[in-house]
């Protein structure tokens, strides 16, 4: 071995050493693969550089000029017969090859679609999903509820549900005062319950008044006079008579369901619709993790 | 041992000319194909649409935000069905971005407001109290460029045959006329429903903040 290459490994050896003193340093887990994977590459760069341009110096020192020359002759200076790169030339064969692979197999003729394997990913994730999930505990449910809520509804209702000072539906409460006056007043079919839509001004001035405090009261206590009106199709205990018309008392399954799948305008804004964005069992978590928001208070 | 393929020059450049010219092919011809052309039902942008892509380009929305869902479970989970690439038909150029710092906005439209769109660009915090996104509060007092946007409709209609209505058509008379009856109509529409008293007195008197026009792009988005 001469000097030029002892020095190179040398200093490969110290570049290593350093960036070991680094890692050990900053305290970092060498027994996580990317780490190691990291590491391992830093170090076949140092050798690398330095044995690479140790041999070309190496080279320019002591080389002389070898091989067989070309017939050609420019005023004495000739030139060597050079083979092409073999690296150069394996990827320019290997380019051809694969070029008509792809193009008589592969995307242009053969139609390979991504589309396809979306769907192939997605059905095979959806099956998979409602089998393990098929008799999910309500525990699951609402833990799974929990995490699409913060990724879809966050955004507008708030982290905790609390719709953001009025940004959006406050989730922890079934309805503020203002919201059924505005209902009583500009009427409502944006639920699509099977009872139909629900006429405006079903109730005026002061009725209507008694009727919201006592809806956003939670139903409690003596019921207004002008209750009887909304009894007719929200049921005389306010809960819809099993989905026929939307629950007055609380949040519930039925509601929730109408809700995505239709959106809604009231006196806040619009809600988007998302039907089709979840999986049965993600609707059903979805709505045990927003009952538990209402039921805590 | 590769002697061979340079011994015949010319032989050898039309190999070098039809690999490259193979890569070009490959990424050209799918944008003749039928999924190129626009999807069904897919409208040009409104003149007020066109303004707000200007201010989404001017503030550099691209920096941070794409416009690109790719048909990965994971993305259409959270962003939306895919993209398909006749729904760039009319995009001018489109605005993919590469970079995702903040959420894909191409089905933005889908799933956000007006009014979300309006505290969100005033303080991101206070919808998304984790956000690192700026304020961009300017956008409420500047005045959105409609003439350049009413522009560029009149010369995407002439040179690339965008479908727009007679209405649009070029000439200071026309476009007061799709002022007034398209532009601003849907300007306050929008305003009011942002429920910003500053931005409906500003559309009523005849200047739309570049935030409103922003808004319509984005809820163009879906």
């Amino acid at each position: 071995m001469n000097a030029m290459i002892v020095k190179a490994l040398v200093m490969a050896g110290v570049l290593i050493v350093a960036t070991f003193v680094v890692i050990k340093q900053m305290h970092i887990d060498l027994s996580d693969p990317i780490n190691m994977i990291t590491f391992i590459g830093a170090i076949a760069i140092a050798v690398l550089t330095f044995g690479v341009s140790a041999k070309y110096m190496q080279q320019m020192k002591s080389d002389s000029a070898t091989g067989e020359l070309a017939e050609d002759n420019w005023d004495g200076i000739g030139e060597y017969k050079n083979e092409l790169p073999s690296g150069w030339a394996w990827s320019y064969v290997g380019t051809l090859i694969w070029a008509i692979w792809y193009f008589l197999m592969g995307y242009p003729l053969n139609a390979y679609s991504q589309i396809g394997e979306w769907n192939k990913e997605t059905k095979t994730y959806n099956t998979k999903f409602e089998k393990k999930w098929k008799d999910a505990t309500k525990e699951d449910l609402v833990n799974m509820g929990e995490s699409i809520f913060l990724v879809q509804c966050a955004p507008c209702h708030g982290n905790s549900g609390d719709g953001l000072d009025g940004k959006a539906h406050d989730l922890t409460h079934r309805i503020s005062k203002a919201q059924v006056l505005h209902v009583i007043k500009n009427g409502s079919h944006y639920f699509k319950y099977p009872m139909g839509a629900m006429p405006a001004g079903l109730a005026q001035g002061k009725d209507a008044e008694d009727v919201a405090a006592y809806v956003a009261g939670g139903l409690k206590g003596k019921a207004p006079t002008a209750w009887a009106t909304c009894a007719g199709c929200h049921g005389q205990d306010g809960k819809g008579n099993n989905g026929q018309a939307p629950n007055l008392a609380q949040i519930d399954d039925t509601l929730i369901a109408q809700v995505l799948t239709h959106g809604k305008q009231g006196s806040i804004g619009r809600m988007p619709s998302f039907a089709n964005r979840f999986t049965e069992v993600q609707d059903k978590a979805l709505a045990e993790y927003i009952k538990t928001l209402s039921s805590a208070k | 041992m590769f002697h061979w393929l340079e011994k015949n020059p010319f032989f050898f450049a039309v190999g070098v000319f039809v690999v490259i010219a193979y890569a070009g092919l490959i990424e050209i011809l799918p944008n003749f194909a039928e999924a190129a052309r626009p999807v069904k039902g897919l409208k040009p942008y409104t003149v007020l649409q066109l303004a707000g892509k200007e201010v989404y380009k001017k503030d550099n929305c691209i920096a941070c935000h794409s416009q690109l869902i790719r048909p990965f479970k994971s993305e259409t989970d959270r962003y939306g069905q895919y993209s398909l690439s006749g729904e760039y038909a009319y995009d001018r150029p489109f605005l993919w971005g590469s970079k995702r710092t903040g959420p894909d906005l191409h089905r933005i439209g889908n799933y956000r407001t007006a009014d979300w769109h309006a505290n969100h660009m005033w303080n991101p915090k206070s919808v998304v109290p984790d956000s690192i996104m700026p304020a961009y509060k300017h956008q409420y007092t500047n005045a959105a460029d409609l003439e350049t946007a009413y522009a560029e409709a009149v010369t995407v209609k002439k040179v690339f045959g965008t479908p727009y209505g007679d209405d649009i058509a070029p000439g200071k008379a026309a476009y007061e006329k799709e002022l007034k009856t398209k532009i601003l109509p849907e300007a306050l529409k929008i305003a009011k429903a942002t429920k910003r008293e500053d931005l409906v007195k500003a559309v009523e008197s005849g200047k739309v903040p570049e935030v409103v026009a922003l808004i319509a792009y984005l809820n163009r988005l879906k």
